[in-house]
């Protein structure tokens, strides 16, 4: 459905978007995460036409964003990182001026606006001023406006940002309902947002992609144990030279606060749990607690961001 | 085409949804009328005045001396009011980021560009229509003025209008800031309402200018030194010297076809620089 092909975008002589290549088929929900200035907006601008490529190609739905513009656009729903609103017009009005000018036939565009109204919660403002609504309803008047005419392709940039928790929820289910019919592209920076809604992560940092993985291959990164937390009763002085003698262990760290706690850290590749509990067991060191430490969704999004600064 | 009415209806919402509009509307009413009333009592007392003089009172004319003076006073009001009208068209979508949802859909630059300038044309006609009223009041007394040459006066001011309009909108399509692009389409419209006034001055020929700055080359070519001089080439330029004969009621093509292309060149320049602006985002 989309296809990114050596995208580089210049600003000046900075690289805002520096070769970055990925495919979404239809019906996936692709989250774009990454650090502030990561490229994330610019990606977006270039997939809905708004800032042509310094080089390479994007293609929505078969059609080159730059040859064939308007079909492309024809098939895409965009919401910008600031809602681009009329201030001085009432909701339904501005639905219905999006809606004409994104082509939908003259006699659907009342049951259209109708719709986007319902699914987006604005039946309560529809008659108001858009420079009069809080943050969320501007935030929703702008989902509703892409989400309009039923496109293809929705690419939301931060479409929570400035909700509520309740009004998140709604958006985030009313986003998982374009799974299948529809393509989706959103970037957030809530992590959790992005477990909760996405089947697919695309991490971006400097205008390069660190990582493009499923949720399961991203967490498997988070499951393989490194490091162990263990709790004995009765650690002796033997204990550190005792695990790492261990094939595997690279370090054991006593751990200040607390007594006979230990950090065991692993080469990622090798489980050392068996032997260690063997060893506490012949050692008769009163083994109380051993669990992996595993990496949250933040752990190893800021592993990856800083692998890739390393680098 | 459904695009470009779709945008400039929401232009003309927009102008009377905010005090503009009625603002400007209001401002010209009250300029145009003040200034053709003036000349209507000037002109009614030269009539009392020379009623028993057959000589000079056949030659007091209520074209000449109410209608045609009108229209020149709409001109100079234009070049005070125009900039005002054009400078949020552009400018203010850039600010606030709703120039992203117009290029991202399904839409041209060519599309947007036209209807924000359709719905700048539309204040322009509601201000000229209502001021229709001005010399129809004339008609209803013993003064008839020709209906003919009030027409074409009046096309001239349409033409004049429609072509700042284009100005204004090519400026504003330079800057997010409405008051720079205010400022800087009174500049540019009072340039070019003023670039023929060095015209007598400015007797040199154009092709011997153009012998001087090619050092001689162009002579030596045996290209001519007559022709046209730099004075007739600039009047050429100048907005006002082309309404002149509009307003005496002249038709000529030669105007229309000047004003016409002033707006086509301003709209050109605007849709390429709309273009070139999304390089930078
Ligand atoms: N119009 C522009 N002119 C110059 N530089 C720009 C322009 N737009 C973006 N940039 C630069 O490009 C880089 C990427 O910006 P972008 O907005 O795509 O980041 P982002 O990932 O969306 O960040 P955020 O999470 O803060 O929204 C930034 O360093 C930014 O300064
Ligand atoms: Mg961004």
């Amino acid at each position: 459905m989309i296809e990114v092909a050596g995208v580089t975008k210049r600003y000046g002589e900075r690289a805002a978007v520096d070769g970055i290549g990925f495919s979404v088929s239809q019906g996936e929900i692709l989250g774009f995460l990454g650090p502030n200035g990561a490229g994330k907006t610019t990606t977006m601008r270039i997939l809905t036409g708004y800032v042509p490529p310094t080089s390479g190609t994007a293609r929505v739905a078969g059609f080159d964003v730059q040859e064939h513009p308007i079909e492309a656009k024809r098939r895409i729903g965009y919401l910008p990182e600031h809602p681009p609103l009329y201030t001085d017009m009432l909701v339904r009005p501005f639905l219905r001026f999006v809606a004409t000018i994104r082509g939908v036939p003259g006699k659907d565009i009342n049951a259209r606006v109708d719709r986007a109204i319902e699914r987006c919660g604005l039946a309560p403002v529809a008659g108001r001023l858009i420079g009069n609504l809080s943050k969320g309803f501007q935030q929703r008047v702008g989902l509703a406006q892409a989400i309009l005419h039923e496109p293809d392709v929705l690419i939301l940039d931060e479409p929570t940002v400035g909700l509520d928790p309740s009004q998140i929820r709604d958006i985030r289910q009313l986003i998982k309902s374009f799974a299948g019919a529809h393509t989706v592209i959103l970037s957030t920076h809530i992590l959790a947002e992005v477990t909760m809604t996405c089947n697919r992560v695309l991490i971006i940092n400097e205008g390069r992609i660190a990582a493009d993985e499923t949720l399961e291959q991203l967490a498997a990164r988070g499951g393989k144990t490194r490091r162990i937390a263990l709790r004995l009763a009765r650690p002796g002085d033997g204990v550190e030279g005792a695990i790492r003698a261990i094939p595997g262990v690279l370090s054991v760290i006593r751990e200040g606060g607390q007594d006979g706690a230990f950090v065991v850290e692993t080469e990622g590749t090798r489980d050392a749990r068996e032997a260690i509990a063997q060893a506490a067991v012949t050692h008769g060191w009163g083994l109380l607690e051993m669990r992996p430490i595993t990496l949250s969704l933040e752990d190893i999004f800021i592993c990856i961001i800083q692998g890739e600064e390393a680098a | 085409m459904r695009n470009v009415l779709a945008i400039a209806w929401r232009e003309v919402r927009t102008y009377f949804t905010s005090p503009l509009a009625y603002v400007v509307v209001g401002v010209f009413l009250m300029l145009s009328g003040w200034m053709f009333w003036a000349s209507l009592v000037r002109f009614s007392s030269l009539c009392l005045q020379y009623g028993n003089n057959p000589y000079v009172f056949n030659q007091l004319n209520v074209n000449d001396m109410v209608v045609r003076p009108m229209f020149g006073s709409m001109a100079v009001i234009f070049l005070l009011l125009i900039p005002v009208v054009t400078m949020r068209l552009l400018a203010e979508e850039r600010r606030t980021g709703t120039a992203e949802l117009l290029f991202t859909c399904p839409i041209t630059s060519g599309q947007v560009i036209l209807g924000k300038y359709l719905g700048a044309a539309f204040l322009l006609a509601v201000m000229l229509g209502v001021t229709l009223s001005y010399p129809l009041l004339i008609m209803a007394t013993s003064a008839k003025p020709d209906v003919g040459p009030t027409l074409v006066g009046y096309l001239g001011v349409l033409l004049l209008g429609l072509s700042f309009i284009a100005v204004g909108l090519l400026i504003s399509a330079m800057t997010e800031n409405q008051i720079v692009a205010a400022v800087g389409a009174f500049g540019a419209l009072l340039m070019l309402w003023a670039i023929g006034w060095v015209a007598d001055s400015a007797t040199d020929t154009v092709a011997y200018r153009l012998n001087q700055v090619t050092f001689g080359l162009w002579d030596k070519l045996h290209l001519g030194l007559g022709g046209p001089t730099v004075g007739d080439l600039l009047n050429k330029l100048s907005v006002s010297e082309h309404l002149g004969d509009f307003r005496k009621g002249l038709l000529d093509t030669e105007h229309v076809v000047f004003y016409l292309s002033v707006v086509f060149f301003s709209l050109f320049m605007t849709q390429r620089i709309v273009e070139s602006r999304r390089w930078r985002g």
